[in-house]
């Protein structure tokens, strides 16, 4: 009886960590869209509104959706306690703080981080130049994420119930 | 008797979940990682089926040299 529970809380929590696997491959792809929609109000802010940049993030953060919002409403409040650092600085702490709990990875991180330098410290031009840069990073990483969705998605969820089943087996 | 029933019961299992892993592996593109599994599991397979071997042979002289 009790190796009856046993095994099948073992099965339920590998089959779990299977299905978790899997939502983050799906979780990628929407993540990096939800960031290019979030560049693209960045994009419109600076250009047609020249909104300041904390209200700019501000905004977005309450337009986007939760993982990423964090992100924006944190560099939103650090520009604003006004700290004497740079908006690069800002940035750059509420990207490294917020991205944990995102399923993103290095490589967005990276465009994002360069995307940090150029804000609020340089003219309109040259910043929307580096929003557009970002977006195209994003935009290639994404088919890549779809690609890679496609292939481990369902890869993931069969080998976790497969490898629940076989440490069953030799546990028994 | 029971036991060794079981275990061979066991051997199957571990024989049949490997070979799906393996084709889950071999149909996604990784098959350095499905002969990497396949090997782990002969290997288990192998220590199970030599205690076994051990357990036979301990049998032998016991019967026939009477230790």
């Amino acid at each position: 009886m009790v190796k009856l529970a046993g095994a099948f809380l073992v099965m339920t929590a590998g089959t779990l960590i299977g299905f978790a696997q899997a939502a983050r491959y799906a979780a990628r792809p929407r993540q990096i869209r939800e960031l290019l929609h979030a560049l693209k109000r960045l994009e419109t802010e600076i250009a047609y509104g020249q909104t300041p940049l904390p209200e700019a993030l501000g905004r977005i953060g309450a337009a986007v959706a939760v993982p990423l919002r964090d992100i924006f409403v944190r560099a939103a409040s650090l520009l604003r306690d006004e700290r004497g650092t740079t908006a690069e600085a800002c940035w750059r702490e509420a990207v490294e703080t917020g991205w944990p709990d995102t399923a993103l990875r290095e490589a967005e991180k990276e465009a994002m981080l360069r995307l940090g330098t150029s804000l609020g410290a340089s003219d309109r031009a040259d910043q929307l130049k580096h929003v557009r840069l970002a977006m195209a990073q994003l935009e290639a990483e994404e088919a890549a994420a779809r690609e890679e969705q496609r292939k481990y998605e369902k890869m993931c969820r069969s080998l976790g119930m497969l490898g629940a089943a076989l440490v069953v087996i030799l546990m028994v | 008797m029971n036991i060794e029933v079981s275990t061979i019961f066991q051997i199957a299992g571990i024989g049949i979940i490997v070979a799906m892993i393996h084709t889950v592996l071999k149909q996604m593109g990784k098959e350095d990682m499905a002969h990497w599994v396949t090997v782990i599991g002969f290997v288990v397979v192998l220590f199970m089926v030599v205690r076994l071997l051990n357990e036979l042979f301990q049998e032998i002289k016991a019967i026939f040299l009477f230790q």
